[in-house]
């Protein structure tokens, strides 16, 4: 079956995800979403906690709309568990991964979700802010973080500010369009390069300087696993972010 | 918020203080207290007790941060109903300021599941207003509109 960087988002998304986790993902998160259904469709065993109150909703309804923010993720929900009540799950320490994203990465994985440009209180572009990032990052047990699109505004040699960063202490993966990044004592390092793609792509698109001269490559998305994500999202809101 | 630059930039919001239990570093988040809080329901009484049918968001513990809370509702229920079903009120009455019956007030966004998409036009329609400073008419184009 034919796949693209869409397909190997999400696949790679979902196997991060670990039997036993408790995993959520936010609003504007169409690509994690899919992951996460697509985790639950292969069988995998975890819980799923949502920001629209939803815990292990109806994964089988396709959602129609890119927003993630909605009834589909909350459908046919086994209990309601607010978003506050996520806050306290994860800063006692009991959520795994809290799929973020983020506007630029550096290389010690420091994420800037508050601004670009100016100053803080002046600012050229005025971010989201870490509502999100800056509180969950700390204190989810795994950081794992998407981003669409690979390129040298995103992934810079500095941020203009860390909303958050990297706790070197913990698993820290960075899934892109062209490859994994994984943290190795402090600092990003290329864990593999996606089938369709090359390491010096992936130099090309990255603000700093990846000295490494080789990288694995990614296992492809299985058939099974392509099947499985063609069924719960006919629509194909993957390729909304894309 | 470790790593944060948000903690030295905001010394009026966040502190790092030692916890009085266990000695380790955290860090404190002074609490938001709203002036007001507008929270859409899809069930109210007149005394404001509040029936969130769906997802209800930060809704219940906004009502609680905020000086005033205003409930707009898209029905008025007798308070009977909220008997037999107590846990289904997020917002009890002594958190409420005033309850505004406004069907269809969370238009052109969502309420569950009373009207699920997103009227796109309408949103156009609403942010043009504001840019162009003609919210009022905007408003009042709308009225009766459910």
């Amino acid at each position: 079956m034919h796949y693209g960087p869409a397909e190997m988002m999400v696949v790679a998304l979902a196997r991060e995800i670990r039997e036993g986790d408790i995993v959520f993902h936010g609003l504007a998160s169409p690509v994690p979403m899919t992951a996460m259904k697509l985790a639950k469709a292969l069988g995998k065993e975890f819980t799923y906690v949502t920001l629209s109150d939803g815990v292990d909703p109806d994964f089988t309804r396709p959602a129609v709309i890119g927003s993630t923010l909605t009834a589909n993720t909350y459908e046919g929900s086994v209990a309601s568990f607010g978003l506050g009540e996520i806050f306290d799950l994860a800063a006692s320490g009991r959520l795994d991964i809290a799929f973020l994203s983020f506007v630029q990465m550096d290389r010690e994985g420091r994420i800037n979700m508050s601004y670009v440009g100016g100053t803080y209180d002046r600012p050229k572009v005025r971010l989201p802010g870490g509502a999100g990032s800056a509180t969950l990052t700390p204190v989810t047990r795994r950081t794992t973080i998407w981003k669409t699109k690979h390129d040298r505004t995103s992934f810079v040699k500095e941020v203009d500010f860390a909303t958050t960063a990297a706790d070197p202490a913990k698993m820290f993966t960075v899934v892109s369009n062209l490859c994994v990044f994984r943290l190795h004592n402090g600092l990003l390092e290329v864990d593999s390069v996606f089938p369709y793609t090359s390491l010096d792509e992936v130099k090309a698109n990255t603000g700093w300087e990846i000295t490494q001269d080789d990288a694995l490559e990614y296992p492809a998305p299985t058939e099974e696993e392509l099947r499985a994500l063609e069924r719960i999202d006919p629509y194909r809101i993957r390729y909304v972010e894309f | 918020m470790w790593g944060s630059d948000l903690v030295a930039l905001r010394p009026e919001f966040y502190h790092v203080l030692e916890s009085p239990f266990t000695g380790e570093k955290t860090v404190c988040v002074r609490a938001l207290v709203p002036d007001y809080a507008v929270i859409h329901v899809q069930e109210c009484d007149v005394y404001g007790n509040a029936r969130i049918l769906g997802p209800s968001y930060q809704d219940a513990l906004l009502a609680r941060a905020a000086r005033k809370t205003i409930i707009t509702t898209e029905r008025l229920v007798g308070t009977y109903r909220l008997r037999e079903e107590p846990k289904l009120t997020a917002v009890p009455h002594f958190l409420v300021e005033a309850v505004v019956l406004a069907p269809g007030g969370a238009r052109p966004g969502i309420c569950y599941p009373e009207y699920q998409q997103v009227d796109d036009a309408g949103m156009k329609a609403y942010l043009r207003a504001v840019k162009d400073g003609t919210l009022e008419q905007y408003l009042a184009a709308g009225e009766g509109r459910e």
